[in-house]
C-alpha cells in the first residue's frame, strides 16, 4: 500500500479506488504525430501488426491508448517519429491550451518535450514556440524529441523560468510546473514506496514565482496553462490561489473532454478563493493515466 | 541567418542530388551555425525571439561533409517524400544489414554521394552514403535499436 497518500484520503474521491489504481501500471497511451503522419494510416498499420489502438479523447483523434504494447519506443514508428508515448493526462494541458495557428507561444519548462511537440501539432508548425528549458543536460531528451517529432516552429531558450525576461507578451504559455511528481508513483511492487523529493517543501515556492512570471509574460486576450503531476494543493491550488491574490487573473473554464474533480477549496490549515473551483484535478482511479493538476488562466476583463 | 545567395547554393545543391524543388522550402528559413543548417519556419514573432538568448534554432538540416551537402536524416523524413532523384529503396533484410554497419550492393546509376534511404512501402527512413554501387546507411545507430530493424514494420503515410 502507499501510507503516503493517506493525507489525500479526505479530498480524493473514492479513495479506495483511486489506491487500488496505483497497483497497476499505467497504461501505455500513444500520441500519433501528424506532423509525419495521418492518424488512419497508422492505426490501420499497427492494428494489422497486432497492436490495436483505442482512441482514448473524444476530441483529439490523434490520442489513442495501446493495450498490450510494453515499449512503444521499441517500434520502427517510433523512430521514424510517426508515435509519441506520452501519458493521456500529459497531453490534455496542450489540448487545454489550445494554441493556435501562427501564434507565439512560450513554454516555460519545456523539457523533455512533449507537450512542446504537442503544440507544435496543434499549430500546424506554424508560428513560434520559445521552449525555455534552465537545465543544459535536459537541452538534449528536449531536442532528440523535437527532431525525431519533426517541429520545426520552436527555438530553444535556458532562462530560469520565474526571471524569463520581461521583453515581449505571448498569446499563449505553458507552465508545467517543477513538482513532486506524486502522480506518477504506482505501487507496483512490495518494495516500491513514494518518497518525495528532497526538495519537497520549496516546490510551492519556486512555483508562485514562475506563475506570476508566466501571468507578466501573458498578452491581452491571451492564456496560460498552469499544470502539475501531483495530488499536493500546496503545489496546485495554492499556487493558483496565490496568482489571484496578487495579479488581476481570473480562471477559465476546462473543457478537455473528459471527467474531472474541480479544484478543492482548502486542506489542512490553507483556504483557497472559490475561484480556484475551476481548476480541474484528474485523478487515475477517473482517468486511467497519471495524477495531473490544471488551471487555464486568463487576464480579468 | 543564411543570406539569398548561400541559401540558394544550398538549396540548389540539394534540388540537384535529390531533385527536391528549392520551392518546398519557402515557408522556412536557414540558419547557419558552424559546418552546418538549421532549418526553421518563417514567423512574424521571429524578430521578437531575436532579442532572446537562443541556444538553439528549429531542426538540424545540412552539414557541410568534405565536398558534399549532406541533408540531415530528419530532414529527409520531412521533405524526402519530395525527392525524384538519388533515392534508394530498400527491404528489411538490407535495412538490418545497414543498421549493422555493412556495407549493401545496390543496383543504381548514381554519381557517388549521399542518398534518400526509402524502407519498401514509402517509409522515408533516413540518409545513406553511396559509393561505388554500395550503400552505408548515416543514420544515427544511437536513435535507432536492434528491435527496430528485426521486425515487420510500418504504414505508408
Amino acid at each position: 500500500m502507499a501510507p503516503f497518500f493517506e493525507r489525500y484520503r479526505d479530498i480524493i474521491p473514492e479513495f479506495p479506488l483511486f489506491e487500488e489504481s496505483l497497483q497497476r501500471p499505467v497504461p501505455v497511451h500513444l500520441r500519433i504525430n501528424t506532423l509525419k503522419i495521418e492518424p488512419t494510416a497508422l492505426f490501420n498499420t499497427l492494428s494489422e501488426k497486432g497492436i490495436p489502438l483505442k482512441r482514448s479523447s473524444k476530441r483529439d483523434p490523434t490520442l489513442f491508448y495501446a493495450p498490450g504494447l510494453d515499449s512503444p519506443g521499441n517500434l520502427l514508428e517510433y523512430f521514424l517519429g510517426y508515435i509519441h508515448p506520452q501519458a493521456y493526462t500529459s497531453c490534455l494541458a496542450s489540448l487545454a491550451l489550445c494554441p493556435e495557428r501562427e501564434g507565439l507561444v512560450l513554454d516555460m519548462c519545456a523539457s523533455p518535450g512533449g507537450k512542446t511537440s504537442h503544440m507544435a501539432q496543434l499549430m500546424e508548425n506554424t508560428g513560434l514556440i520559445i521552449a525555455n528549458e534552465l537545465y543544459p543536460d535536459r537541452h538534449v531528451p528536449l531536442g532528440h524529441t523535437l527532431n525525431r517529432l519533426g517541429v520545426l516552429n520552436t527555438v530553444i531558450t535556458a532562462y530560469q523560468a520565474q526571471q524569463f525576461p520581461l521583453r515581449h507578451r505571448f498569446d499563449r504559455i505553458l507552465l508545467d510546473a517543477p513538482c513532486s511528481g506524486e502522480g506518477t508513483f504506482r505501487n507496483l511492487s512490495p518494495e516500491a514506496v513514494y518518497r518525495p523529493p528532497r526538495k519537497e517543501n520549496r516546490f510551492p515556492d519556486l512555483q508562485k514565482r514562475m506563475i506570476l512570471r508566466g501571468f507578466d509574460l501573458l498578452d491581452q486576450p491571451g492564456e496560460m496553462v498552469y499544470a502539475t503531476c501531483t495530488f499536493n494543493p500546496r503545489e496546485n491550488e495554492g499556487v493558483v490561489n496565490f496568482l489571484l491574490q496578487n495579479r488581476d487573473a481570473c480562471l477559465l473554464p476546462i473543457d478537455v473532454g473528459c471527467v474531472y474533480e474541480p479544484g478543492i477549496s482548502g486542506w489542512r490549515e490553507e483556504s483557497y478563493d472559490r475561484a480556484v473551483e475551476n481548476s480541474a484535478r484528474f485523478y487515475p482511479h477517473r482517468n486511467g493515466s497519471v495524477g495531473f493538476f490544471m488551471a487555464r488562466i486568463g487576464r480579468r476583463g | 541567418m543564411a543570406g539569398e545567395d548561400e541559401r540558394h547554393t544550398l538549396l540548389s545543391s540539394l534540388e540537384d542530388r535529390f531533385g527536391i524543388p528549392e520551392a518546398v522550402f519557402d515557408p522556412y528559413l536557414l540558419f547557419k551555425r558552424k559546418k552546418s543548417w538549421t532549418l526553421l519556419r518563417a514567423s512574424v514573432h521571429l524578430s521578437e525571439a531575436a532579442q532572446l538568448k537562443v541556444s538553439r534554432i528549429g531542426l538540424k538540416a545540412l552539414e557541410r561533409v568534405g565536398r558534399f551537402l549532406k541533408p540531415t536524416t530528419r530532414l529527409v523524413q520531412i521533405f524526402g517524400f519530395a525527392a525524384s532523384k538519388a533515392t534508394v529503396e530498400i527491404d528489411q533484410e538490407a535495412l538490418r544489414r545497414l543498421w549493422e554497419g555493412e556495407e549493401v550492393p545496390v543496383d543504381h546509376n548514381l554519381d557517388n554521394g549521399y542518398v534518400i534511404l526509402r524502407l519498401k512501402g514509402d517509409r522515408v527512413l533516413g540518409v545513406g552514403l553511396y559509393i561505388d554501387g554500395r550503400i552505408r546507411s548515416q543514420i544515427p545507430k544511437k536513435d535507432m535499436r536492434e528491435i527496430m530493424v528485426t521486425h515487420e514494420t510500418t504504414p505508408r503515410p
